[in-house]
C-alpha cells in the first residue's frame, strides 16, 4: 500500500512559476470541439480545466487566520448521461462555534449557437443551502440551459477556520480531467506535511517564494508558493471488494506539523509519534479515560466472579461491556464525554465502549492497551509520519502471558478476539500509557469456516432423506447469527429457509450455540430432498452438488485495477454420504479435482466415490489470503470457472441385478 | 381564557396516562407476541382541527420492542417544515418488568434535512430518536404534539404499521366543530366510530384491539388495500395562504387548475413564435405534439426543488423556458404551455407513480394520493399520454411507472378521473433468437438478437448511450454466466408510442458445456431462467400479479462433429393454467439442435388458496429451465 503513498518535499525551489487561474468565460473552439478520444472515448463529461488556489489569510473583521480556498472548473458535457455533472454539491463543516462559508459562487453554461458562444448565467436564486445535519451544510446549485455539447464553468470561494489540514485537493474524480492544477500559498511560519495518494503521478511541481504574502501584527511574512499540476487524469471507477476509494484516488493531503510563533517560540502539532504518545496519554477523552479504573473498581469482583485464569477474566470483562454499553453507531477515537457517562447511560460511541473495556480490563488487573485505527471505509493511514486525522476508531488490546488479543466490544455477536470486518484494514497504532506506541497488524484472528455434513438414504421414489449439519465459525458464523436474529425466532428463520429451498423440505431442525458466540454455530436439519420423480430407477443422473452450489463466478470481469480485498481467509467443506436403495454402478462421475491458486493463495479439492452402495462426496474450498493483488484476479476467475464447469457435471448411476 | 383552559386540561390528561399504565412485558397476551418484533401496547392519536390553519396532532404511544428487528418501529420520526411546528416531545423507557429506566426530550433528537436523495432541494426536515437499550424487550412510551398550519392534509391513521407488529390497543380521535364538513374514508374497519357532539365540538373515535402480527407473503396486493386505515378530508381548507372548498375530484381538480396552474402558463412571445415556426409544416396535432415533445426532451432535464406550496405548484413555464430544467410539475406545465401555443389541448394529471399500480380512489377525493404529474392530450379521441421528466422515453409511452391506473386530470372544467393505458401480457414481450455454435470443447459462440416491447422495453433502456465498458459490465450481470464475453453490443431504440428496443450482441462463453469423459453437459436455456418462488403454507392474502408478460426464446445450436447427435432425444414440457403457460422443446435435425421456450405470466388477482398452485407452476418452470442434456461424444 505504501507505494501509492508518497511524501512530497515542500521546499523545492525552482524558477519562477507561471501558474495562475484562468479567466472565467474564456470559452474557445478548442474547448467546445474537444475530442474525448484524446482522453477517454467512454466519457460522458470531461473536466477541461480545473484550478484551485489555497492560502492562509487574516480575516479583516475578526482578525483571526483562516484558510481561503478558491475553486474554478470548466467542464465539457458530451451527452445527457453527463448532465449530472452540472448538479454541484459543496459540503462544508459547521458546529456551534465555527463554520466554513461559501461565497462568490459564479456559474454559467456556454452553448454554441449560430457563430457565437452564448452564456447563460446562473441566478443567485438557484443556489440552495441545506443544513444536512448537525455538522454538515450543503451548498447546492445546478447549471441552467444545459444541452448536449454545452461547456459549463463555475467557481466559488470557501473560507475555513480549519488550518490543520489546509485543503485537500482531489486530482482524480469520477470523470476524466485534461488538466488539474493546485496553487498553494503556505506562510513560512507554517510547516505542513504534504503527501500524494493514488496511482497517478504529478506532471509538474514548482515552488518559489512569494514575498510578504501575509502580515501579522505588522510583521510581513513570506510564503512558499507551490504549484502542483496533473494532466490527462483518468476517471476513478470503483470496483467490488475494495477498501475505501480514498486509498486509491489521486489526491494531495496536508497536515500541519508546526507553527513558528511571532515571539520566536514554536508550537508543534504533529511531529513524531513520541509527541503524539505524550498528548494522547493525557487527553481527557482518550488517555485519561483509559486510566479510569475507579469506574469499574467496585464492579470487577462481581464481573469476574468464578474466573480462574487471566484469560477467563478478560473474557468476562469483554462480555460484561458488550452487554452493558450499547454502541450508538458512531465511530470515534475519542470518548464523547467520559466512560462514566457511557456506562450510566449504557450507550456510547466506539471509543466510549472500548475505552470502558480498557479501563475495566485494567481494573481487573490485566495489561490493556488502546489501538487506534482507520476503518476500511475510511482509508489506510499514513505511516510515513503521524496523521491523527487519519484515525477514526479505537479498540482494545489485552496482553495475557505471551499472547495478545484485539478486542472490540461494539458487536455483541463477535467472539472474543475477532474484530469486526470494518477494522481489518492494514495496521493500527498501539497506544500504551507508559511505553512508546507501535504498529500492529489488523488481521482477522480466525478463519471464516463453514462445514456441511450430510448423511442420508436415497429412496426408490427419487428422494434423499437425511440429516444436514452445518458448523460455522468466524465471520461466516457472525453473518449467519445476524441473519437468524433478523427473524423473530429461529423457528421463523427455518420456516423462511424451507420456503426458499424449493427442492428441499426441512422436516425438523435444531440450532445450537446461537447465543454462545465463542462456540461454532451448529445447525442441524432433518431434510427431504427431491432429486427426480423416481420413474427411471434403472439408470439416472444425480448431481452431488446440491449443497451450496457455485453457479455464478464472483470474478466475472476481464480486468482489475485495484486489489481484491475479501477481509479474511475462508474455508468451506462439504461432506456427503448417501446410501442407495439398491445395488448401483457409478458409470460416470464429476472429475476428481485438486487445483490451487498461485503462491498457496487457495485450493479446491473434490472427490466422489461409490463404496458398498454408499455414494460419497468430499469437497474443500479454501482461500488463504484476505487480499489478492490485481494481477491475481484472472487466476481467481479461472479458479472459479474450473469449479463451476465441474459442478455442472453429474453422476450417472445404473442399477445392477 | 378558553385557550389556557385547554392547555391545562391536556397537561392533566397526559400526566394521568403516563402514571397509570403498567408496561410489564409479561402482561402482553401470547398471541400478540407470536411473529411480532414489536407490539403497540397503546396508541392514542388525536387530531384536533381548531381552525383550517390550526390543526393539532397529539400522539401518545407505548410500544414494546421484543428484539433488534423491532427497533425500526420504535424509532420516533417527526417531519416538520414551515407549516408544521413541533410543540412538545417527551418520553420514557421502561425495562422488561415495567420499571422506568430513563427519560428523553426534544434535546435528545437528531435533526436532519429530509432530503429524498433525488431532489436538489427540499425544505422539509426531520427529527428522529431511538433510545439506546441493550436488553430486550423494552417499552418506549412517548407523547408529542405538533401543530399543522394547514388542513389540506390531515394525518391519517394506520393502527398496524407493518406485518411484524402486533397491536394491543389503538385509537384515533378526530375533534372538529359540529359545523365543520369533513369527509371520512374508512377502510377495513368494522363498525362505526363513536361520536360525541356538544355545541362546541364533535368528537369521533375509532378503536382497534388485539391485531396480530403476520408473516409477509410474496405476491400480495398492495398493503393499503387490506390494512385498516382512516383518512380525513375537510371540505373547507387552508394551505400556504391558499383557501378552497372541495368534496369531490371535480372540485379539487378545479381548485388545482384555478389556484395553482393557470397563473403559471405564460410563455415569452419569442418562445410562442418559435414553437409555431417549429411545427408549421406538420399536418396533424399529433405530429405537432411529437415535434414539440422532441423539443422539450432536447431542451430540459429533471431537477427537483420542493419548497412550501411548491410541493403542489409548478414553477412558471417562463422559468423553465429560461433555465431548461424543472421537476415533474414544472415540466408538464411547460409542455402544456408549449402545446397551448399551437392550440393543442392537454390535461395536467396527478398520478401515483411506481411499478405497483395505485389508482386515485374514485369515491374519495383527497390531495395526498398522487406523487407525480403526467400530461394527457385528448387529441379528438386519439388520447395520447406524455411522461415529461425523461429525455429518453418515446413519445406517447408512459412505461410501467404510470400505466393502467386512475389519474386526476386538472382541467378548466374541474377535475376528472382518467385511466392510463394498460401494458398487457401480449404486448410485454421479450422475443429472443440466438444462433450459437457449440465447439468440441464445450465453448459456445454466436449471435443473439432480442427485441423488447411493452413494459419489457424498459429492461435495457438505461443502457442506451451508456459507454461500451458500462454496457459490457451490465450485460455480465444480466447474463451472469461464467466466462461470458461480448464482442459486439448494440442497442437500437425504436421510438414509438409502442416502443421497441433491439439488443444485438455477439456472445462467447468459454467451456459453457463441460466435457466429462465421453459426455458433454449442455444446459439448453442459458439466458432466461425463471427464478423460483417460496412455497408458503397457510396463505392468507390473495395472489396478486401486478403485470403480465410473455417471453419467447429460440436458440439454435450448431453441434460439433464429435457429438453423436443421433443419441440426443427430443425433450418436451408444457404446463398451462390460470397463471400462465410454459412450453419448452428441444429437437435435433442434422447438426442443428433447436431449443424453444415460451413463458407467459398473466396478471390478475387470484384467491389465497390458489397460491400453492401458483408456486408449483413457477417452480416447475424453474426446474424445467434447468433442463440439461448429457450429450454423448463419438469415440
Amino acid at each position: 500500500m505504501n507505494k501509492i503513498f508518497a511524501l512530497l518535499p515542500l521546499f523545492f525551489l525552482s524558477l519562477t512559476t507561471q501558474a495562475q487561474n484562468f479567466t472565467f468565460g474564456s470559452i474557445t473552439y478548442d474547448d467546445y470541439e474537444f475530442d474525448k478520444k484524446k482522453l477517454d472515448s467512454n466519457a460522458n463529461a470531461i473536466v477541461l480545466k480545473e484550478f484551485g488556489t489555497a492560502s492562509i489569510q487574516q480575516d479583516d473583521a475578526t482578525g483571526s487566520l483562516e484558510l481561503v480556498f478558491e475553486h474554478h472548473v470548466k467542464i465539457k458535457i458530451f451527452n445527457k448521461e453527463g448532465f449530472k455533472e452540472a448538479n454541484i454539491v459543496i459540503p462544508t463543516y459547521k458546529d456551534e462555534s465555527r463554520e466554513e462559508t461559501i461565497s462568490e459562487i459564479k456559474a454559467s453554461t456556454f452553448n454554441h449557437i449560430g457563430n457565437d458562444f452564448t452564456e447563460t448565467i446562473m441566478d443567485k436564486k438557484a443556489i440552495f443551502v441545506e443544513n444536512r445535519s448537525k455538522y454538515t451544510r450543503l451548498t447546492k446549485f445546478t447549471l441552467p440551459n444545459l444541452k448536449e455539447g454545452s461547456v459549463i464553468e463555475y467557481s466559488y470561494k470557501l473560507k475555513s477556520p480549519n488550518l490543520f489540514n489546509f485543503r485537500t485537493w482531489e486530482f482524480q474524480s469520477n470523470i476524466p480531467k485534461v488538466i488539474s492544477e493546485y496553487l498553494v500559498y503556505i506562510p513560512g511560519i507554517y510547516n505542513y506535511n504534504v503527501s500524494l495518494r493514488g496511482f497517478q503521478k504529478l506532471t509538474d511541481q514548482k515552488a518559489e517564494i512569494s514575498r510578504e504574502c501575509l502580515r501579522l501584527s505588522g510583521v510581513p511574512i513570506d510564503c512558499s508558493k507551490i504549484n502542483y499540476t496533473m494532466k490527462n487524469i483518468p476517471a476513478f471507477i470503483e470496483e467490488d471488494n475494495m477498501t475505501a476509494p480514498s486509498n486509491f484516488k489521486s489526491a494531495i493531503y496536508f497536515e500541519l506539523s508546526d507553527v513558528q510563533n511571532l515571539n520566536g517560540s514554536k508550537t508543534s502539532y504533529t511531529k513524531t509519534w513520541k509527541d503524539i504518545d505524550f498528548e494522547l496519554s493525557s487527553y481527557k477523552t482518550l488517555g485519561s479515560q483509559m486510566k479510569r479504573k475507579d469506574v469499574f473498581k467496585d464492579l470487577i469482583p462481581e464481573i469476574t466472579k468464578g474466573s480462574s485464569s487471566d484469560l477467563d477474566k478478560a473474557k468476562s470483562v469483554y462480555n460484561y461491556i458488550k452487554k452493558q454499553i450499547k454502541w450508538n453507531n458512531y465511530y470515534g477515537k475519542y470518548s464523547e464525554d467520559n466512560i462514566k457517562k457511557a456506562l450510566d447511560s449504557r450507550s456510547g460511541n466506539v471509543a466510549d465502549v472500548n475505552l470502558s473495556l480498557i479501563a475495566a480490563l485494567s481494573a481487573a488487573g490485566l495489561d490493556a492497551e488502546a489501538v487506534i485505527l482507520s476503518t476500511r471505509d475510511n482509508g489506510t493511514v499514513n505511516k510515513l509520519y503521524p496523521v491523527m486525522s487519519d484515525f477514526n476508531y479505537l479498540i482494545a488490546k489485552v496482553n495475557i502471558g505471551d499472547k495478545s488479543y484485539l478486542l472490540d466490544a461494539t458487536e455483541p455477536l463477535l467472539p472474543f478476539g475477532l474484530l469486526p470486518l470494518r477494522c481489518i484494514n492494514d495496521q493500527g497504532r498501539v497506544i500504551n500509557l507508559k511505553k512508546p506506541s507501535y504498529w500492529i497488524d489488523l488481521i482477522a484472528s480466525q478463519k471464516s469456516t463453514t462445514s456441511y455434513i450430510m448423511t442420508g438414504k436415497m429412496t426408490v421414489d427419487g428422494k434423499i432423506i437425511g440429516t444436514l449439519t452445518t458448523y460455522t465459525t468466524g465471520y461466516a458464523a457472525y453473518g449467519k447469527r445476524k441473519e437468524i436474529l433478523q427473524h423473530s425466532s429461529p423457528d421463523e428463520y427455518v420456516e423462511k429457509l424451507d420456503e426458499r429451498l424449493t427442492r428441499i423440505k426441512i422436516l425438523d431442525h435444531q440450532i445450537s450455540n446461537l447465543d454462545s458466540v465463542e462456540n461454532s454455530l451448529e445447525e442441524k436439519y432433518e431434510v427431504e430432498l427431491t432429486i427426480n420423480d423416481g420413474t427411471n430407477n434403472d439408470q439416472f443422473y444425480f448431481s452431488p452438488f446440491f449443497i451450496h452450489t457455485i453457479s455464478k463466478n464472483p470474478f466475472n470481469l476481464n480486468e482489475r485495477t485495484y486489489p481484491v480485498d475479501l477481509g479474511a481467509a475462508s474455508d468451506e467443506r462439504i461432506t456427503i454420504n448417501v446410501l442407495l436403495p439398491e445395488k448401483y454402478l457409478l458409470l460416470e462421475k464429476p472429475k476428481d479435482m485438486a487445483i490451487a491458486l498461485p503462491n498457496a493463495g487457495g485450493k479446491y479439492l473434490l472427490q466422489t466415490a461409490l463404496d458398498d452402495n454408499t455414494i460419497s462426496m468430499n469437497q474443500i474450498l479454501q482461500f488463504n489470503n484476505a487480499i489478492y493483488q490485481p494481477e491475481e484476479y484472472l487466476f481467481l476467475k479461472e479458479f472459479y470457472s474450473k469449479i463451476i464447469q465441474n459442478q455442472k457435471t453429474e453422476c450417472l448411476l445404473k442399477k445392477t441385478n | 381564557m378558553r385557550l389556557l383552559f385547554t392547555i391545562l386540561a391536556l397537561f392533566l390528561v397526559s400526566v394521568a396516562s403516563f402514571a397509570q399504565d403498567n408496561y410489564d412485558v409479561d402482561l402482553i397476551p401470547s398471541n400478540l407476541r407470536n411473529r411480532a418484533n414489536a407490539c403497540i401496547r397503546n396508541e392514542e392519536t388525536t387530531v384536533d382541527m381548531r381552525s383550517p390553519d390550526n390543526v393539532l396532532l397529539n400522539v401518545k404511544k407505548a410500544i414494546t420492542v421484543f428484539n433488534q428487528n423491532g427497533e425500526a418501529q420504535a424509532r420516533l420520526v417527526i417531519f416538520y417544515d414551515k407549516n408544521i411546528s413541533i410543540k412538545s416531545i417527551k418520553g420514557e423507557v421502561y425495562n422488561s418488568v415495567g420499571k422506568l429506566t430513563h427519560k428523553f426530550s426534544q434535546n435528545d433528537f437528531a435533526d436532519m434535512s429530509a432530503a429524498d436523495g433525488f431532489s436538489l432541494f427540499v425544505d422539509s426536515r426531520v427529527k428522529h430518536y431511538l433510545p439506546s437499550v441493550t436488553e430486550y424487550p423494552y417499552t418506549l412510551v412517548y407523547n408529542y404534539e405538533i401543530r399543522n398550519k394547514q388542513n389540506l392534509i390531515i394525518p391519517d391513521w394506520t393502527p398496524k404499521p407493518a406485518d411484524d407488529v402486533s397491536v394491543e390497543k389503538s385509537t384515533y380521535t378526530l375533534i372538529c366543530k359540529p359545523t365543520d364538513d369533513v369527509r371520512i374514508k374508512t377502510q377495513n374497519y368494522t363498525g362505526k366510530p363513536e361520536v360525541i357532539t356538544d355545541e362546541k365540538q364533535q368528537k369521533s373515535v375509532w378503536k382497534v384491539n388485539n391485531i396480530l402480527a403476520v408473516k409477509p407473503e410474496p405476491y400480495s396486493p398492495a398493503r393499503d388495500t387490506y390494512f385498516t386505515n382512516i383518512q380525513i378530508a375537510p371540505k373547507a381548507f387552508y394551505y400556504y395562504n391558499h383557501k378552497g372548498i372541495y368534496t369531490d375530484w371535480k372540485e379539487l381538480g378545479k381548485w388545482i387548475y384555478d389556484d395553482l396552474l393557470v397563473a403559471r402558463k405564460a410563455l415569452p412571445a419569442s418562445t410562442i413564435e418559435m414553437i409555431k415556426d417549429l411545427v408549421k409544416n406538420e399536418k396533424t396535432d399529433k405530429d405537432k405534439a411529437r415535434k414539440i415533445y422532441q423539443y422539450l426532451q432536447d431542451k430540459t432535464r429533471y431537477i427537483s426543488v420542493q419548497i412550501g406550496i411548491g410541493g403542489f405548484q409548478p414553477v412558471a413555464a417562463s422559468e423553465v423556458d429560461r433555465l431548461g430544467y424543472g421537476d415533474c410539475k414544472a415540466l408538464v406545465n411547460y409542455m402544456q404551455s408549449l402545446l397551448q401555443a399551437v392550440n393543442i389541448t392537454s390535461y395536467y394529471c396527478v398520478v401515483s407513480a411506481g411499478s405497483e399500480k395505485k389508482s386515485m380512489d374514485p369515491s374519495y377525493a383527497s390531495m395526498d394520493q398522487g406523487n407525480h404529474i403526467i400530461l394527457c392530450m385528448p387529441l379528438d379521441g386519439d388520447t395520447t399520454w406524455l411522461e415529461c421528466t425523461s429525455q429518453k422515453i418515446p413519445f406517447g409511452y408512459l412505461s410501467d411507472f404510470t400505466d393502467d391506473r386512475l389519474v386526476l386530470a386538472c382541467t378548466a372544467d374541474g377535475g376528472k378521473l382518467l385511466r392510463t393505458p394498460k401494458l398487457t401480457t401480449d404486448e410485454n414481450l421479450q422475443i429472443r433468437k440466438a444462433e450459437l455454435t457449440l465447439q468440441p470443447d464445450g465453448s459456445i459462440a454466436g449471435k443473439m438478437h432480442t427485441a423488447y416491447t411493452g413494459s419489457q422495453y424498459e429492461n435495457q433502456e438505461r443502457l442506451i448511450d451508456k459507454p461500451v465498458t458500462e454496457q459490457h459490465k451490465s450485460l455480465k450481470e444480466t447474463y451472469n454466466i461464467d466466462n461470458i464475453d461480448f464482442e459486439t453490443v448494440s442497442f437500437v431504440q425504436k421510438k414509438d408510442i409502442k416502443p421497441k428496443l433491439i439488443e444485438d450482441i455477439t456472445v462467447s462463453i468459454r467451456n459453457y458445456a463441460p466435457v466429462n469423459g465421453n459426455k458433454m453437459f449442455l444446459q439448453l436455456n442459458a439466458f432466461n431462467v425463471k427464478r423460483s418462488v417460496p412455497e408458503v403454507k397457510n396463505r392468507t392474502l390473495p395472489v396478486y400479479i401486478n403485470r403480465g408478460y410473455t417471453d419467447e426464446d429460440t436458440i439454435v445450436y450448431t453441434l460439433p462433429d464429435n457429438v453423436d447427435s443421433e443419441l440426443i432425444t427430443g425433450q418436451n414440457k408444457t404446463f398451462k393454467n390460470a397463471f400462465g403457460e410454459y412450453t419448452c422443446k428441444a429437437s435435433v435435425e442434422g447438426n442443428k439442435l433447436t431449443y424453444y421456450r415460451k413463458f407467459i405470466l398473466n396478471d390478475g388477482t387470484f384467491p389465497a388458496e390458489r397460491y400453492a398452485e401458483f408456486s408449483k407452476f413457477i417452480n416447475d418452470v424453474n426446474a424445467a429451465d434447468y433442463l440439461k442434456l448429457a450429450i454423448s461424444l463419438k469415440k
